[in-house]
C-alpha cells in the first residue's frame, strides 16, 4: 500500500471514530478515489450548475492551503437528516443547525487528515474555523480556484463515502496545498 | 442561434444571434461589451485582477495556465480567446477584437456580473478587487457601465443575447 493510501486509510478510520461518537451511531468512512488534479480542472468534478453545500477551512502553519468538503444538495439534505436525527427525507432546506452540523463534519474530516499529515511530516499544521456556503458548485469552486491558482497549482481530490448502514452519503474532499508541499508529503511518506 | 459556453479564463466575441453563457460565477467577474448599433457582443469570464499578477514570477504564471500563450480561434460568426484570466488584459483584448470585427468603440456599453464572496464568514477581497478593477479599466477606456449584478454572497449564471443585448442573470433561490 503506498503512503497516500495509508494516509487516506488512517484519516478515514479516525474520522469514522470521531463521527460515530458525535452522532451516537456507527459511521464508516470510505475513500474510494484519491487523485491529484490541477486547480483549474476542479470545476468538472461536479456539474458547475449543481447546487452543493461547501465547508471551507483555511490551513496555516508549516503547510499553507485549504480544505473544501462538498456535498451535492440532496446528499447534504440526507446527511442533515442523519446528523440531526430527523426522519429520512425530512430536510428540504438547511437550517442554521444543519449548517453547523455539516461544518462540524468538515472540521472533523479536515482535522483528522491534517493530524495524520502532521504526524508523518513532524510539523505543525493549523486548521482554522470553517466557513459554509450553499450555492452553485461552479461559483464556490471558482473562488477557491481564483485564490489558489496564484499559490497552489494542484489539489488532492478525494471521493469519500460516509456510510450509515445501509445508507451511503457521497461527498468530495479537496485538499489544496502548493505542489511542492504535496510532493514533499508523498516523498516523506514513501521515505524517498 | 446557439448557446455558447464561455468558461473561466475565456472571451467569446460574437456577431450572430448567439447566446453567450457563463455559469458558476462566484468571485469571478463577467464583463459583457456590446455595440447595440452593429449588434456585436463579447463576454469575458475573468478570475483575477492584473495587480495580483505582478507578484508572481513568469514561470509560475506559465505553470498555472493550461497553455502559456493566448489561443485564438473561431469562425466568421464568433471568435474565442482563451487564457484570459485577468480583468485588465481581458478588457483590452475584448475591445481590440470587437473593433477588428467592425464594432465602434464609442458605441460600446458594458455590464458586470459577479465579484461575490461565496463564504460570508470568510474575509476575501478577490471578488471586490475584480469589481473595482473592471470599473476602473472601463472608466479609463471611456466605456459606460449600463448594468450590473455584483457582490454579495451568491453564485450567478449569465446569459447574454447578442441579438438583443439583454443580459439575464440567474441565481439560486
Amino acid at each position: 500500500m503506498n503512503k497516500l493510501e495509508e494516509i487516506n486509510k488512517q484519516a478515514a478510520l479516525n474520522t469514522s471514530e470521531a463521527l460515530s461518537k458525535l452522532i451516537g451511531r456507527p459511521v464508516d468512512v470510505e475513500i474510494f478515489r484519491a487523485e491529484i488534479k490541477k486547480v483549474e480542472e476542479l470545476s468538472p468534478i461536479i456539474g458547475p450548475e449543481e447546487i452543493v453545500a461547501g465547508v471551507y477551512l483555511p490551513i496555516t502553519g508549516a503547510i499553507r492551503g485549504a480544505s473544501l468538503l462538498i456535498f451535492p444538495r440532496e446528499t447534504a439534505f440526507a446527511f442533515s437528516d442523519l446528523l440531526v436525527k430527523r426522519e429520512p427525507g425530512t430536510t428540504r432546506k438547511l437550517t442554521e443547525l444543519d449548517k453547523s452540523a455539516l461544518k462540524e463534519v468538515g472540521n472533523i474530516l479536515s482535522g483528522n487528515y491534517l493530524t495524520v499529515l502532521s504526524n508523518i511530516l513532524q510539523v505543525k499544521i493549523i486548521e482554522h474555523a470553517p466557513s459554509f456556503s450553499f450555492d452553485i458548485f461552479g461559483a464556490i469552486v471558482s473562488q477557491i480556484i481564483a485564490k489558489f491558482a496564484q499559490e497552489a497549482e494542484k489539489a488532492l481530490v478525494i471521493e469519500i463515502e460516509f456510510i450509515f448502514k445501509p445508507v451511503a452519503i457521497k461527498a468530495y474532499f479537496l485538499l489544496l496545498f502548493k505542489l511542492e508541499e504535496i510532493e514533499a508529503i508523498l516523498r516523506r511518506g514513501d521515505g524517498t | 442561434m446557439a448557446d455558447i459556453e464561455v468558461r473561466m479564463g475565456e472571451i467569446v466575441i460574437a456577431k450572430s444571434a448567439d447566446n453567450l453563457i457563463a455559469s458558476g460565477i462566484g468571485s469571478c467577474i463577467v464583463i459583457t461589451l456590446y455595440d447595440p448599433k452593429l449588434k456585436i457582443g463579447a463576454l469575458a469570464h475573468t478570475m483575477l485582477t492584473d495587480r495580483r499578477v505582478l507578484h508572481l514570477k513568469r514561470d509560475a504564471l506559465d505553470a498555472i495556465s493550461s497553455s502559456a500563450r493566448t489561443w485564438e480561434g473561431g469562425d466568421d460568426r464568433r471568435h474565442v480567446i482563451r487564457d484570459m484570466k485577468y480583468v485588465d488584459a481581458a478588457i483590452d483584448s475584448m475591445i481590440k477584437k470587437m473593433v477588428t470585427q467592425g464594432a465602434n468603440k464609442e458605441n460600446l456599453e458594458a455590464k458586470l456580473v459577479g465579484g461575490a464572496n461565496m463564504f460570508s464568514s470568510l474575509e476575501s477581497d478577490i471578488g471586490k478587487d475584480n469589481i473595482l478593477s473592471a470599473r476602473e479599466k472601463l472608466k479609463k477606456e471611456g466605456i459606460k457601465i449600463v448594468g450590473k449584478s455584483v457582490g454579495g454572497n451568491i453564485g450567478r449564471l449569465v446569459e447574454f443575447s447578442v441579438a438583443s443585448g439583454i443580459v439575464t442573470v440567474k441565481i439560486r433561490f
